[in-house]
């Protein structure tokens, strides 16, 4: 197994130097580069090819989120970006994920979570602390207002099941819980995952969840 | 039986009160600020002076006059004035007996002489009135009662009415020999009298109140707007402590990686340092929690944070913009949709100038002294004080030269922001004393000093004096 390779995005030296220390003492898990502004990260982005950016939200010239989102907005791109926070649950957090982001750490993690947080971003196919990002999901989908765009069509790709599946993936149900409720196989729920991300044209199950609460087709309970 | 005894006791309580009570100037214009006394003295003049005439008994002008003195008095003291025109009243109503004809007409509405073969009037109406039922002792009667209506509850009005009715129609049944019947023209008058001053002292206890409740709502809104600057500084403080706390927490976790074989004393210390750290974060990302909650919208278009983050490299604008985009394309010039930018040090000083004149002010910098790193809280409140500066005025003198001075001096920083006077009236602009407000309480917390006003050739100064040993600063505050 290849090594995950990381590009660190912080305008300060100090919490490059360090998050790329803690990383490279991990295995697997390569640091290739360092960018000190948005700007510089997505050029690093396009010269180095790296799996993950860990990008810091704010940093002069070109903040976070911007640089997110010409990222990701790339045709092709395959590179996830886990954005640095040193708030939780702020407004950046949620832009981060709208620009395409697939999670989201806090900067003083330790160094296992960083870690861990690396890894699930770069499989794919799992959420960042379901907890968390249900918590933010429903906070996400309550101040983003109105759906982007009617996106009925595109959810009508989807089969019933699929549908189903998504809407599951979308309150921060893990593949084996969502196996369990449907009585099929976890097997089953991953290739149903896999079809939805390929049939929307989704990066991850991070943004499978922006997806289903951005087209409403699920609503955070209570509202 | 207690009933009635407290019932007595509050009306004595109400009106044996001998206490000054004057009719209050009118509040504007100041010119007529006397106005309503000088009225009441032209009234009392004008009704106390009774011609007497062949038939009247002596004493009436006498009582009108009397009458006339208690108005006066009852300018000033309202319930004793009162209580004197309920005495006169009697005694008029014993002895102050004159001919109807004369005294159903006011004063100067009796001929001084009548004319050659006419009948007199006198001899057409020959009946007999006391003075308190005539025209002018009614008039005087019912001005008492106006003015003390004035001044008193609307209870005590109500009370003096009573018992000014009360003794009339005792004067009548007690007293009967000729004046029967005329209280009845009277009491209307009096409970006329007491309505409209009624009246006219609660349009103006509403007009008081509505006044004091006015700057109440005033005063109300300058303590938000101070508390709102506090906020956002103390958020921005805040915020900056928070970066650092997380460098720190960073640094002790790579540390015991730089070292070949650290000891186990060293990694413990560092999870220590680490631990401390997170702690701190926690606590520091609640009070920050706290401070966002309290966000105003205003607040909110202030950090640029929100659905305005990302949108763009955060907004150029190119030079030359017209004058009247001033006002919206000043603040982003100035930097305030940061947006997912650290919070400014004076490093990105060069920058926030540069977008200014990008905007189209002819703008002049120098800088004296030996440049140098201050502290963080200075060097974000510096920043932030030259912004507000600008910003300040880019809104009230658009299209005027700006000179910002910067001096780094060994104990201090000085900041002189001026710029020359504008060529047109600047716009009216919402929001205007929340920057001023801003930079003072930031100049405050530092232990420093800030001066504004106009220069001489009719431009504005903000000079701003920043010490820098921080210590000091905190000494100031506390």
């Amino acid at each position: 197994m290849t090594s995950v390779r990381v590009l660190i995005a912080d305008d300060q030296v100090m919490v490059r130097q360090g998050f790329a220390v803690l990383l490279n003492a991990e295995p697997g898990i390569e640091v290739v580069g360092q960018a000190v502004n948005g700007l510089d990260a997505v050029a690093k982005v396009a010269e180095l090819n790296p799996d993950v950016v860990l990008m810091d939200v704010r940093m002069p010239e070109l903040g976070g989120i911007e640089a997110t989102r010409r990222i990701t907005g790339q045709p092709d791109a395959t590179v996830r970006v886990l954005v640095l926070t040193t708030f939780d649950l702020d407004d950046y957090v949620y832009e981060a994920l709208r620009a395409g982001a697939s999670g989201f750490l806090l900067k003083d993690a330790s160094a296992a979570e960083l870690a861990h947080a690396v890894r699930v971003v770069a499989a794919g196919d799992a959420l960042l602390s379901p907890n968390v990002t249900k918590r933010l999901i429903t906070e996400f989908s309550r101040m983003s207002g109105a759906p982007r765009a009617p996106l009925k069509e595109r959810v009508g790709d989807l089969t019933e099941r699929e549908t189903e599946v998504l809407s599951l993936v979308a309150q921060g149900l893990s593949n084996a819980e969502i196996a369990e409720g449907l009585v099929i196989a976890e097997q089953t729920v991953k290739t149903h995952v896999s079809r939805i991300l390929l049939k929307l044209g989704l990066r991850d199950r991070t943004q499978a969840v922006v997806f289903a609460y951005e087209t409403g087709l699920v609503r955070p309970s209570g509202y | 039986m207690g009933r009635p005894r407290s019932i007595l006791r509050t009306v004595r309580a109400d009106l044996w009160n001998p206490a000054a009570d004057p009719l209050p100037r009118m509040s504007r214009p100041r010119a007529l600020s006397r106005l309503p006394h000088t009225l009441v003295v032209l009234y009392a003049l004008i009704m106390g002076i009774f011609p007497s005439s062949e038939g009247m008994d002596p004493t009436v002008p006498m009582l009108a006059m009397m009458s006339a003195a208690v108005l006066v008095i009852a300018m000033f003291r309202p319930l004793p004035a009162w209580w004197a025109s309920i005495v006169i009243m009697i005694i008029g109503a014993r002895t102050g007996l004159t001919y109807l004809g004369e005294a159903q007409t006011f004063p100067w509405m009796v001929p001084e002489a009548p004319l050659p073969g006419a009948p007199h009037p006198r001899y057409v109406i020959n009946e007999v009135v006391a003075f308190p039922w005539t025209g002018s002792g009614m008039a005087l009667q019912a001005g008492v009662l106006f003015l003390l209506a004035l001044r008193v509850r609307p209870r005590v009005a109500v009370e003096t009415l009573l018992i000014t009715t009360l003794v009339a129609v005792m004067c009548v049944v007690f007293l009967p020999e000729y004046s029967s019947g005329h209280p009845v023209t009277a009491l209307p008058v009096y409970a006329f009298a007491v309505a409209v001053g009624a009246g006219v002292r609660m349009l103006r206890t509403t007009r008081t109140r509505l006044e004091a409740q006015q700057e109440l709502t005033a005063e109300e809104r300058a303590r938000r707007t101070v508390l709102e600057e506090r906020n956002r500084i103390a958020r921005e403080l805040h915020d900056v402590v928070a970066h650092h706390m997380s460098v720190i927490s960073i640094q002790a976790q790579v540390a015991p990686h730089l070292v070949d074989d650290p000891s186990d004393e060293l990694r413990e210390n560092l999870a220590g340092i680490r631990q401390n750290a997170v702690e701190a974060l926690t606590e520091l990302r609640r009070v920050l929690g706290l401070l966002r909650a309290r966000d105003t919208p205003e607040d909110a278009h202030r950090a640029g944070a929100g659905t305005g983050v990302g949108t763009g490299a955060g907004p150029r604008p190119g030079a030359g913009n017209g004058t009247g985009a001033v006002n919206v394309v000043g603040r982003d010039a100035l930097g305030y949709s940061l947006g997912d930018a650290p919070q400014p040090t004076l490093d990105r000083l060069d920058e926030l100038l540069a977008n200014v004149r990008g905007a189209g002010v002819a703008l002049t910098a120098e800088i004296a002294g030996e440049p140098r790193p201050l502290s963080p809280g200075v060097e974000l409140s510096a920043y932030r004080i030259v912004q507000e500066a600008l910003s300040n005025a880019m809104r009230h003198a658009p299209g005027a030269p700006v000179t910002v001075r910067l001096r780094y001096r060994p104990d201090a920083l000085t900041i002189r922001v001026v710029n020359a006077a504008p060529g047109a009236p600047p716009p009216p602009s919402p929001g205007a004393g929340h920057g001023l407000l801003g930079m003072r309480e930031r100049a405050a917390m530092l232990g420093g000093d800030l001066a504004t006003g106009p220069t001489p050739d009719g431009g504005y100064e903000v000079s701003v004096f920043l010490p820098v040993d921080s210590q000091k600063g905190i000494e100031a505050t506390s």
